[in-house]
């Protein structure tokens, strides 16, 4: 369960994000929709306390991000916007070296990877060095060793940019079944279909700031639009010409 | 501290760094054996060439040698080549024709047969290197006894004792050791067991900063629940060991060249014995977490891999300075310059080298030194990436 106050972040003049506020409950995906730089990885790096928040809170199973950012980080597992992997390294190594820094026994290391080989479809390249894979097997290692430690809260940043169709399907399938689980599930993303595709709570932002949140029904009725899309163009405040 | 995640960054980024060709290529072939190697190249060509003229004939042109027939026979007795000059002696030895050249003096006979000082001429290149400057003393030192001679046998006609002219006589007391004139052409070996620890250390150091930021992995690594020192921590210490393997296999590397240098031709004994080289190695390693260091926070603060190089193989230069200044400047060694890091190292090492026992308060002053200077650096370099300027490059 992800709480995020009223935070906000500067660089220099430019104000990147604005008071946002959002609730990721357990058991639902929620969706942070929003167009390309509208502030979506700011937010998300606030909330997986990379950064620190210039006001506000971020609240992540009642651990205070700031306060205790190492508690916070070790309930959560991220997919952030930089998903470099070691190329010299295999991809199993690359998990379990996440694993051992989470803390984890190396027994509980070797049967979540296991899990996780089989869930992702891993495979046929798990102990291939990862120089040359291919996007779609680089995100699926990327999600593997950021969720090696069985977090209770998922977040991801537009985690299927880039992806073809085969890939997406089954990192939308993959995260259905964390859903089944009761994770609370955060994540970033501006494509439409996606979102529309697997989530039940959108927070739409623009501009650094919440301009709406609810269900996709909701905002559908709210705006009186017959799709996703045609919602976020209206709640973004028209399509702008330039 | 963590120290079981401080260990797995260690241990990672000593894998992936030993799977990388270029870095065992740059540290281990280009540290550890450029040194030692291209020394003993050096120092064998040199000598084969002061050699070859010390014992080769004597050529020299001599300009209008019919006034000093009495010495060209002289010469020429002494196995002295005596030749004609096409040209004029400042163009010959301006265009390195000739070593040396000797022009006898117009009035050189009138005056020579009056007993008075009959002049000649030497030209030569006051600064030529090495071999040139072994033709002009041969030359020199022959004029010299022809002149003594013939002084000696026109006082005794007029019956004088010669010795009343010697009013002094020098007797050369040299106290240059056989190992300090090893140790003259050795100067340069601190540097190259300082360079090739600093290059030993480079690559880790930019590949685990400015490498992994621009591989976009430095992210996810910080989202793991470790502190960010930590992580820095495994990152630097592995970073010093790649510097440390570097500097046993330089001092390993020219202990195994020892017996190429020609130390036997020049009468030289160099000693590099168990002890010497555990001590060269206790003052030396502190200055292998300094080196890190240094690179770590330079690294950092480049945007790109190729950025991070550059800097940080300027950083190369700094070793040079302490190595130069000794070998143009004779400074007198006091006990506070042990402490200046590099300096310290360089001037214990040259002592090691000339034979002279070394006292452990100045092995202890350099050790201490560069280790404080070291930690603090090292606690910096740790420090920089809690600023969230360095996590991104975009």
């Amino acid at each position: 369960m992800i709480s995020v106050e009223n935070i906000s972040k500067s660089f220099g003049d430019v104000i990147a994000v604005d008071n946002v506020s959002l609730q990721a409950p357990d058991g639902k995906i929620t969706a942070l929709l929003g167009a390309n730089g509208a502030g979506k990885t700011t937010s998300m790096r606030m909330i997986y306390a990379l950064i620190k928040p210039e006001g506000g809170q971020v609240v992540v199973d009642g651990i205070n991000t700031h306060e205790d950012p190492v508690a916070a980080r070790a309930r959560m597992g991220v997919l952030p916007d930089a998903r470099g992997l070691y190329k010299r390294l295999t991809a199993r190594e690359n998990i379990v070296y996440f694993g051992r820094l989470q803390g984890m026994k190396e027994a509980d290391i070797k049967n979540r990877c296991e899990e996780l080989v089989e869930r992702l479809g891993m495979g046929s390249f798990i102990d291939r060095k990862t120089e040359g894979f291919s996007q779609g097997q680089r995100v699926k290692v990327a999600i593997a060793r950021a969720l090696i430690h069985d977090p209770q809260n998922i977040l991801l940043d537009e985690p299927t940019n880039g992806l073809d169709v085969m890939s997406t399907r089954a990192i939308r399938r993959f995260l259905k079944e964390q859903r089944a689980l009761g994770k609370c599930i955060l994540f970033s993303s501006h494509v439409m279909q996606e979102v529309s595709a697997v989530c039940d709570e959108i927070t739409i932002i623009d501009g650094g700031k919440i301009v709406a949140s609810g269900s996709e029904t909701q905002l559908r009725d709210k705006t009186g639009s017959e799709n996703l899309e045609d919602a976020f163009v209206s709640l973004v405040g028209g399509e702008k010409l330039s | 501290m963590n120290f079981r995640a401080f260990k797995t960054v260690f241990f990672k980024e000593v894998l992936e760094n030993a799977r990388d060709k270029r870095t065992v290529m740059s540290s281990i072939v280009m540290g550890a054996l450029f040194g030692p190697i291209l020394m003993v190249i050096i120092m064998n060509a040199t000598i084969n060439m002061q050699q070859d003229k010390a014992e080769q004939k004597l050529e020299v042109p001599v300009i209008n040698q019919a006034a000093a027939q009495h010495l060209m026979r002289f010469l020429s007795a002494q196995d002295v080549t005596i030749m004609e000059l096409d040209g004029v002696p400042e163009e010959a030895i301006k265009n390195k024709d000739h070593d040396v050249v000797l022009a006898i003096a117009d009035d050189f006979s009138e005056d020579f047969s009056q007993g008075q000082p009959a002049k000649v001429m030497l030209y030569y290149d006051g600064s030529a290197k090495g071999a040139a400057k072994v033709s002009v003393n041969r030359l020199r030192s022959l004029l010299n006894a022809y002149d003594r001679s013939i002084g000696n046998q026109r006082l005794q006609l007029r019956g004088i004792t010669p010795n009343l002219i010697n009013v002094v006589m020098i007797e050369s007391h040299d106290q240059a050791t056989k190992e300090s004139r090893g140790a003259m052409l050795l100067t340069v070996l601190p540097y190259f067991l300082i360079m090739g620890l600093f290059m030993g250390s480079m690559y880790l150091a930019i590949d685990t900063t400015a490498g992994e930021k621009e591989r976009k992995s430095l992210e996810p690594l910080f989202l793991n629940p470790v502190k960010r020192d930590t992580v820095l921590a495994g990152k630097l210490a592995a970073t010093v060991a790649f510097g440390l393997l570097t500097l046993v296999l330089t001092i390993a590397a020219f202990k195994l060249t020892l017996p190429f240098y020609p130390f036997e031709k020049l009468g030289m004994r160099f000693n590099m014995g168990m002890q010497v080289m555990l001590i060269m190695l206790l003052v030396l390693a502190p200055l292998a977490l300094l080196a890190g260091a240094i690179q770590t926070i330079i690294a950092a603060f480049a945007q790109s891999y190729r950025e991070a190089q550059t800097y940080v193989g300027l950083v190369l230069i700094v070793p040079m300075i302490p190595s130069m200044l000794l070998m143009f400047m004779p400074i007198k060694e006091q006990l506070w310059m042990m402490s200046v890091p590099i300096l310290g190292q360089n001037l214990v090492i040259n002592e090691l080298m000339r034979g002279d026992s070394v006292g452990w308060d100045a092995i202890g002053l350099a050790i201490a030194g560069t280790l404080i200077v070291g930690l603090l650096l090292a606690w910096i370099a740790v420090k920089l990436y809690n600023r969230e300027k360095m996590l991104f490059t975009d």
